[in-house]
């Protein structure tokens, strides 16, 4: 039998190489011999997508890459998350994260939302076109911490700033960070209309939600 | 005085012309502004299903002097929803954009509705480049195609798309041929109407996404059968790529096109310094043409003429609320500095 070391060695590289099977495999056996879920998580699948993170950072690994590894780590996740002791997620920082109306390309959100919740985030998904009241609304119903924005295309791009509006006369701009990203944004696009932050890949997403919160 | 059609002949061939060219294609590279629809009373989300008003609108574009050709269409779905995807027609101020996927998977491709070039909104497209050609000349048309990358996950989720490529690789090559097959006939059909020009866009076929391997596996092996097979008649090609090229110059420079397109994040001097042997095009920031000014505008248009572009556009699609005052300072630069 596998020592926990061995195992938690096989789930974090099973993120890294792709392998969903193997990941769910071990996950399994790793609950099996009755190790705890919650090193399981944090120090095998997270590692692993931390570590997978780190490469896409130094430009081995590409958005196709990690959307694999994340995967596979959802994968060991669906098998270990449900063995977790009951934590609310009234206790997590929460955010909102969604494509504004009119757009549908959500590669980078997806991103941004698989790093967030890599890094401990509650993260909120309202997909691609939202429309753009549903960030207040949503943000408002889940007591959120910070909205997370994207867009691709330069036409759509002024909704982020109609959110911004939106959140202001809702009285909840003080409450939420706003932070925004995707192809024609720029920080001077997030100075521009007023936003917390703006971050270019879903790496610096994470730190940048971070430090807006300030969370070591 | 060179016409536009012959200035930017030269330019592709890569012959020495008087100035640059100044061009935006349509597509996904949007040209078409709220004021503009306002001054010549044409408007989206119309124009996108009626031949005689995309064909207005795309002439507006040049005759407001905004760009040295006509270009359409406006958007990125034509190919998408005649293979069955519905989209949603946008309104004055967003584009349209698929809003429900035909496929779960690229093995399924077999129940895509093949691109029938006589009806829908593909005929649309080549009505209005017949009623270009008829009515113009001397002004370059361009027929806008949508890349196979873009127009492959556009039709099911791109998620499940991207990691296929990976996952059932062979039978992702099978998808993406029939998609390039696909584009072939459309992409002819524009010829054979009367575009000068062929412009393929593939936002979606990034190096940043795919990374080098993929990258050439797919993208640019697509691009090019595409590019291969269009009739040889035409007066050349552009395609434009999103994203940081660095992972991918090497690549990128496989592409068979006449001209290359990058958007702003490629700085234009970089791109020279990779690519010294092509026709380059691009790309004054479209942040700029929206928020900027027109003395903003023509700084870094003569930006993009000292680094070594070739034919002066935007980065991108032009937001919508771009001013015309703006939007007409790229090649009211060019012209007071020619």
């Amino acid at each position: 039998m596998s020592s926990k070391e061995e195992l938690l060695q096989r789930l974090s590289d099973g993120v890294v190489d792709m392998e969903e099977d193997d990941v769910a495999e071990a996950a399994q056996e790793y609950l099996d011999a009755g190790y705890p879920a919650f090193d399981g998580i944090m120090e095998g699948l997270v590692d692993g997508m931390n570590r997978a993170s780190q490469l896409y950072e130094e430009e081995e690994y590409f958005v196709t890459d990690v959307l694999l590894c994340s995967d596979a780590m959802y994968a060991g996740l669906d098998i270990l998350r449900p063995h977790l002791p009951e934590v609310s997620n009234d206790d997590k920082i929460t955010g909102i994260i969604g494509v504004v109306e009119g757009d549908t390309h959500d590669i980078g959100k997806n991103l941004v939302k698989i790093m967030l919740e890599t890094a401990g985030f509650n993260m909120i998904d309202l997909g691609r076109d939202v429309p753009l009241t549903q960030f207040v609304e949503r943000a408002k119903e889940h007591n959120a911490d910070f909205v997370c924005m994207s867009t691709l295309m330069t036409t759509t791009m002024g909704g982020m700033e109609t959110v911004i509006h939106l959140l202001e006369e809702a009285g909840l701009r003080d409450k939420v960070k706003v932070m925004i990203g995707g192809g024609p944004i720029s920080q001077k696009y997030a100075d521009k209309i007023g936003a917390d932050g703006y971050s270019q890949n879903a790496v610096e997403a994470v730190k940048l939600a971070k430090r807006l919160l300030n969370i070591a | 005085m060179l016409t536009p059609k012959e200035r930017l002949r030269m330019i592709l061939d890569g012959q020495n012309a008087d100035r640059p060219a100044c061009i935006c294609p349509g597509g996904m590279m949007n040209m078409v502004t709220s004021e503009l629809m306002d001054k010549v009373k044409v408007h989206m989300p119309e124009a996108h299903n009626d031949a005689r008003q995309m064909a207005d609108l795309a002439k507006a574009v040049y005759e407001e002097g905004c760009f040295e050709n006509y270009g359409v269409p406006f958007c990125m779905t034509v190919e998408a929803e005649e293979m069955g995807a519905k989209v949603d027609m946008g309104s004055h101020v967003y584009e349209p954009h698929v809003v429900e996927y035909v496929i779960d998977s690229v093995s399924d491709y077999k129940r895509l509705t093949p691109v029938d070039i006589t009806r829908g909104r593909a005929k649309v497209v080549l009505d209005a480049i017949r009623i270009l050609k008829e009515e113009t000349e001397g002004v370059p048309i361009v027929g806008n195609l949508t890349g196979p990358i873009s127009t492959a996950s556009s039709v099911m989720e791109p998620v499940v798309f991207y990691k296929e490529l990976r996952k059932k690789n062979q039978e992702a090559h099978e998808y993406m041929e029939f998609i390039t097959e696909q584009l072939i006939a459309f992409g002819r059909a524009q010829i054979e109407a009367g575009a000068d020009i062929i412009a393929i866009s593939d936002p979606s076929g990034t190096g940043e996404i795919l990374g080098p391997k993929y990258f050439k596996e797919f993208a640019v092996t697509y691009i090019n059968n595409l590019l291969d097979s269009l009739q040889d008649e035409k007066m050349g090609s552009i395609v434009h790529i999103c994203g940081q090229m660095s992972p991918v110059y090497k690549e990128v420079n496989e592409v068979h096109s006449s001209a290359l397109s990058f958007d702003s994040i490629v700085p234009m001097k970089e791109a020279r310094e990779h690519l010294k042997d092509r026709v380059l095009m691009g790309n004054v920031s479209t942040y700029a043409l929206e928020f900027g000014d027109p003395d903003r505008v023509k700084m870094l248009t003569r930006g993009c003429v000292k680094n070594g572009s070739d034919i002066i556009s935007p980065a991108c699609g032009l937001g919508m609320k771009s001013p015309l005052a703006n939007v007409q300072s790229i090649l009211a630069c060019l012209k007071e500095d020619a």
